[in-house]
């Protein structure tokens, strides 16, 4: 390390003061604490409890998105295979896979990194360690299928409006990820909608598949027979061998996540707990005064839990720091109610067929407004200063 | 019972007066900066919302309407054309009324919400729920609930504006979007997330 250390110290003059790149001192800086810990203790929002700095803070992020990724990668690469009607094998699924990934990845993170080091450039702000975690978590809700302008589009929307007006990471008011992501969904609804159109490589036609949110009933059959019908029984949704957005689809690899998360005290219980109690509350009440067996009103709260992105949203998007409440009360009934929500998108909304990112957007607007309830009935509690 | 609960649940979240119809956007741009002033002008919008709708249903129904007047010997009379100068002044009436007993029973209130209070009287949300109410034939029972909804929805809106604005101190925007700049870019921003209940019918 210590070669590395010299390359910093020499070439840090250039950077600082009246170097010639101090315009980059930014970037500099963060490819700096990639290796170094910082010397400056934090001097500005986000503040955080313990000696984790934001830095390691994201990696775990990070690190806890890596299985995902990854199942994401193979499984887009099995479903295009099958779209062209051949059943490949591990590698080449992940070889297949990765050719229709790893662009969107890497576009995310070019056209981000783009403004992120523009904006700290000019507005001589640290280049925020958040965005590795936004750039990574924004492709992983999109489709395999989507063309790269729309992602380009879609992060640069989400940086700026999402996050850098506001003055940059721990200021913003929505989850920047989830904005990008709702602004390439009401902008460009075709790439995005609930079909997951599966590309072919080189067949005669591709396949279109739906997802299993999208799937209703014929006739008297209930929507667990035609689910499973599908393909999608309950074992499948669990390990994830179903068409959807690259990085919703496997429960287990989400869970490894939200272990990970959980353990290192990264995301917060209560969000998750709170999200899964509305969710599993909701679906057994529309359960049981719901009327139409093929839809999913009647699918139980099992399936509403493993079908769609409702977990890795609840995991990865709702339990961001900044745009959650920060009182324990509010966790709880924030994460009920974007469960609540979840399920009343999925059922009662026609137009939409998923509500897990609407539902958390909506409840970002009203975390300040529950923190503060929740702070006024505490100092309404205190025994009041003689 | 249903009904006026689901048209109740319309007004307030699918067809938001502020944030799916954007009326009475100015003062929630400019009383939303304070959450407990935000409250107290929301209640005072729900009041007014919940008196006027029905009084113009009323005077709309009783006399302006096409053929309303026939008890009066005018079968063919129609004096809708007036409504809009009615509805005002009914607003107006009843907006000074609102001003008296606030500024009598909670002076505090009134001062705070200074000059917006009589500006209730040209916020574009409670004209816009009078005219809607005639637009969509709503019973006088309906035109309560109208009302009262709507006021509901406005008021959720600019409460929760206003906790965001106060979360927006700790913010660091570019010079020129401070101030109102940031806030009709979260308005936006909070219509989007509002759009959630589109399409769901009641």
């Amino acid at each position: 390390m210590k070669w590395l250390k010299r390359i910093f110290d020499k070439s840090e003059k250039h950077f600082s003061g009246s170097g010639k790149l101090a315009k980059a001192h930014a970037l500099f800086d963060a490819t700096k604490t990639v290796f170094f810990h910082p010397l400056r203790r934090t001097a500005f929002i986000p503040f955080l409890r313990d000696c984790l700095d934001l830095k390691r803070y994201m990696t775990f992020v990070l690190i806890s998105l890596v299985p995902v990724t990854i199942f994401g990668i193979y499984n887009t690469g099995y479903r295009a295979g099958l779209g062209s009607g051949v059943e490949l094998d591990l590698l080449d699924s992940f070889l297949h896979g990765s050719y229709y990934v790893i662009p969107i990845i890497l576009v995310s993170y070019v056209v981000g990194l783009f403004w992120e080091i523009l904006f700290a450039g000019i507005r001589k702000h640290k280049i925020s360690e958040g965005f590795l975690v936004t750039g990574l978590l924004f492709p992983l809700t999109l489709p395999a299928t989507i063309p790269l302008w729309q992602v380009a589009l879609g992060i640069s929307f989400g940086v700026i409006i999402g996050k850098e007006v506001f003055g940059g990471t721990g200021r913003n008011i929505l989850n920047p990820a989830l904005t990008a992501r709702a602004f390439v969904y009401f902008s460009y609804p075709v790439s995005m909608s609930g079909e997951i159109w599966i590309p072919n490589l080189g067949a005669v036609d591709g396949m279109s598949g739906a997802t299993p949110l999208a799937v209703a009933a014929q006739g008297n059959q209930s929507i667990l027979a035609a689910l499973s019908d599908m393909g999608f029984a309950l074992k499948n949704l669990f390990w994830g061998f179903v068409p959807g957005s690259i990085g919703e689809t496997s429960v287990f690899c989400i869970v490894l996540g939200m272990f990970f998360l959980l353990v290192t005290r990264i995301a917060n219980f209560r969000i998750i707990a709170g999200g899964i109690a509305g969710l599993i509350f909701t679906a057994i009440v529309f359960y049981l005064f719901g009327e139409d067996p093929g839809s999913w009103i009647k699918a139980g709260p099992l399936y509403h839990l493993f079908a769609g992105s409702f977990l890795f949203g609840i995991t990865f998007m709702a339990t961001d720091p900044v745009s959650a409440p920060g009182t324990n009360e509010a966790r709880w009934i924030f994460g009920f109610l974007i469960g609540f929500f979840t399920v009343t998108i999925r059922v009662a909304n026609p137009a939409f067929v998923e509500g897990t990112m609407l539902a958390i957007l909506f409840m970002n607007v009203f975390a300040p407004l529950l923190d503060h309830m929740v702070v006024k009935y505490k100092v309404s509690k205190r025994i009041p200063n003689v | 019972m249903v009904d006026h609960l689901s048209l109740f649940i319309n007004s307030v979240f699918i067809g938001n007066i502020l944030l799916a119809y954007f009326l009475g956007m100015c003062s929630f741009i400019a009383v939303s900066k304070n959450v407990e002033t935000a409250t107290g002008l929301g209640f005072a919008v729900i009041f007014v919302l919940t008196v006027t709708s029905p009084v113009n249903w009323l005077i709309y129904h009783g006399l302006l309407a096409p053929g309303a007047l026939a008890w009066a010997g005018f079968p063919d009379l129609d004096l809708s054309f007036l409504k809009y100068i009615t509805f005002i002044a009914v607003i107006a009436a009843i907006v000074q009324a609102v001003e008296m007993i606030i500024d009598r029973y909670s002076p505090l209130l009134y001062v705070t919400l200074g000059v917006f209070l009589p500006l209730i009287a040209v916020n574009c949300a409670i004209l816009g729920t009078s005219l809607f109410m005639v637009e969509r034939n709503y019973t006088f029972m309906e035109s309560v609930i109208f009302g009262a909804g709507s006021g509901t929805g406005w008021m959720l809106a600019i409460v929760s504006m206003a906790a965001i604005r106060n979360k927006l101190k700790y913010a660091d925007c570019p010079r020129g979007l401070e101030g109102f700049g940031i806030t009709m870019i979260v308005a936006g921003l909070m219509a989007m997330t509002f759009m959630m209940f589109s399409g769901i019918t009641l």
